[in-house]
């Protein structure tokens, strides 16, 4: 009885526990993070006086927000309008379910240590052994992938709720082109992912990761096209610079969350931040080898192994994260036709195409 | 051809790119004002001062006028009465309106004891019109020393 409510209970609700505070947090630095670095893009410091060169500022911003009047348009739909932030942060958290941080034996070492303070050897054993405690992730779905897209697909409805029910023009205006940007390029996303699964044949993000351990080589290297696609409709898909059409802060005044303030414009901010943090997740899963160290087979390279596996995992989706805010720097917005255009001309013939080729090579040699 | 591979390739956005790179590491203009002192240049022109002979602490000024002349604005006052032994004018009072000052200079330049002189204050705002008017005691103090003068940077 113990022993399963250990195992069913106890463990994942503290890993996650873990996992929201630790996104949490890090949407919060990475806040910090851009404006450091958008700062010095442009010859500027950035937050520099709350904390050390402004360490806190996250905190000081969250505190305002919170304490802010949180204004609700008169003739807005107030349920929806107040349910729509939520509608876009929950998916955003419940998407880290099912992303793997680590190997499946990760917290192993960790259980063994501070098990024996409150159990017998024997249920140690029986609780690390059931296979569902010492994963560094929350749950190994074996449809994963599915369900990361599944979900952030309802996070997006939170965006489209939002400006609609703010009824006021720009906010409208946002919520439409969101629909239509999410549109065209989740297919194309949905392709790209489509010759991953076909290489990996499996939709778990953990077996993804192993297949990759197992291959030797990580999947950019195998997909690259596919990878370059990936990444391009992922910033369309987080609404991000060159692709923040829904927002567009010089035409839309902010987009959908034109009318949000305070504490449900936090959400909406939390959860853009938290799909940055979702994308360069799945991408770092899918073609970088998630949490394998560079050269995963190399015995040479062992030495690699004394960084753990979750802060590989981190470091590269550090990296990601970082040219997100730099390429975010660095081009300007497109416009909405350009937007349309390279969806469906460009990018979608170029992700059937690049199935179409991996499951014909896929065919041939298996 | 070599158009499309340009944009194949993405050559355009990563050049964009490397630049925005190298000014994300290359050297910060920003001057943290309040809390740093700000770099003045060496012929910076902002509050004036009267000063003092530093070794006997007896005003360099000799009232001769030739500020109250030269300042474009009529903003300087100087008066005094000669001294009827040594025949000689000595300062009695000397008010300077910063309120209407250009910091042109002029005083300055043709002062001949150097007694005049803008100094590289410039933290004048003040919460009345009133003590834009600067008397001889203000002047020769500095505006750095006034006392409840707060000087932001240290």
């Amino acid at each position: 009885m113990m022993e399963t409510l250990l195992i069913y209970a106890v463990i994942p609700l503290i890993k996650i526990a873990v996992v929201v505070l630790a996104v949490l947090l890090a949407v919060a630095y990475l806040t910090w993070l851009e404006r450091k670095l958008l700062g010095r893009i442009q010859v500027r410091l950035g937050p520099m006086r709350v904390g050390w060169h402004g360490l806190l500022q996250p905190i000081a911003v969250g505190l305002k927000f919170v304490i802010k009047e949180d204004i609700i348009p008169a003739r807005a739909d107030r349920l929806v309008f107040s349910l729509a932030p939520m509608v876009s942060f929950i998916p955003a958290l419940v998407v880290f379910s099912v992303i793997p941080f680590g190997p499946p034996d990760m917290l192993s070492g960790l259980l063994r240590w501070v098990l024996p303070l409150f159990l017998d050897p024997a249920s140690v054993n029986r609780v690390i052994e059931s296979g569902v405690t010492t994963g560094g992730y929350v749950a190994n779905v074996n449809i994963a992938i599915l369900l990361v897209f599944s979900v952030s697909s309802v996070g997006i409805l939170g965006i489209i709720l939002g400006g609609w029910a703010s009824n006021s023009k720009y906010p409208l205006l946002g919520a439409l082109r969101s629909s239509a940007q999410m549109v065209s390029y989740e297919v194309s996303l949905g392709f790209t992912i489509l010759s991953v699964l076909l290489v990996a044949q499996t939709l778990s993000l953990v077996d993804i990761v192993q297949k990759q351990q197992a291959a030797g080589v990580w999947y950019v290297f195998v997909q690259p096209v596919a990878f370059v696609l990936f990444f391009i409709c992922g910033l369309a898909e987080t609404n991000r610079l060159p692709f923040d059409l829904p927002e567009a802060e010089s035409e839309l005044v902010g987009g959908y969350h034109t009318e949000y303030s305070g504490f449900r414009f936090a959400i909406y901010f939390l959860a853009e931040y938290a799909g940055m943090i979702t994308i360069s997740s799945i991408a770092v899963t899918l073609f970088w080898g998630g949490w394998l160290r560079p050269f995963p087979n190399v015995a040479w390279l062992g030495f690699l192994d004394l960084v753990p596996s979750v802060v590989w995992f981190m470091a590269k989706v550090f990296v990601f994260l970082y040219i997100f805010i730099w390429v975010r720097g660095t081009l300007p917005r497109f416009r909405f036709d350009q937007l349309m255009q390279y969806g469906w001309k460009i990018f979608l013939p170029l992700a059937i195409a690049n199935l179409v080729v991996t499951a014909a090579v896929m065919l041939k040699f298996s | 051809m070599i158009g499309f591979l340009r944009r194949i390739l993405l050559i355009d956005i990563f050049k964009g790119l490397a630049l925005t790179l190298r000014y994300t590491y290359s050297k910060v203009y920003t001057e943290q004002y309040p809390r740093e002192k700000v770099k003045l240049a060496e012929r910076y022109r902002g509050a004036p001062r009267l000063n003092n002979d530093p070794e006997t602490g007896e005003t360099l000024c000799i009232s001769c006028d030739l500020c109250a002349e030269a300042c474009p604005e009529d903003l300087i006052v100087v008066s005094s009465v000669r001294d009827p032994e040594s025949r000689k004018k000595v300062l009695t009072e000397y008010t300077f309106d910063t309120s209407r000052c250009l910091f042109c200079g002029l005083c300055q330049e043709v002062c001949p004891t150097n007694a005049i002189e803008l100094t590289q204050d410039f933290e004048l705002a003040t919460y009345d019109r009133k003590s834009m008017l600067w008397n001889r005691a203000r002047l020769e103090k500095g505006w750095d020393r006034i006392e409840g003068h707060k000087v932001y940077h240290k």
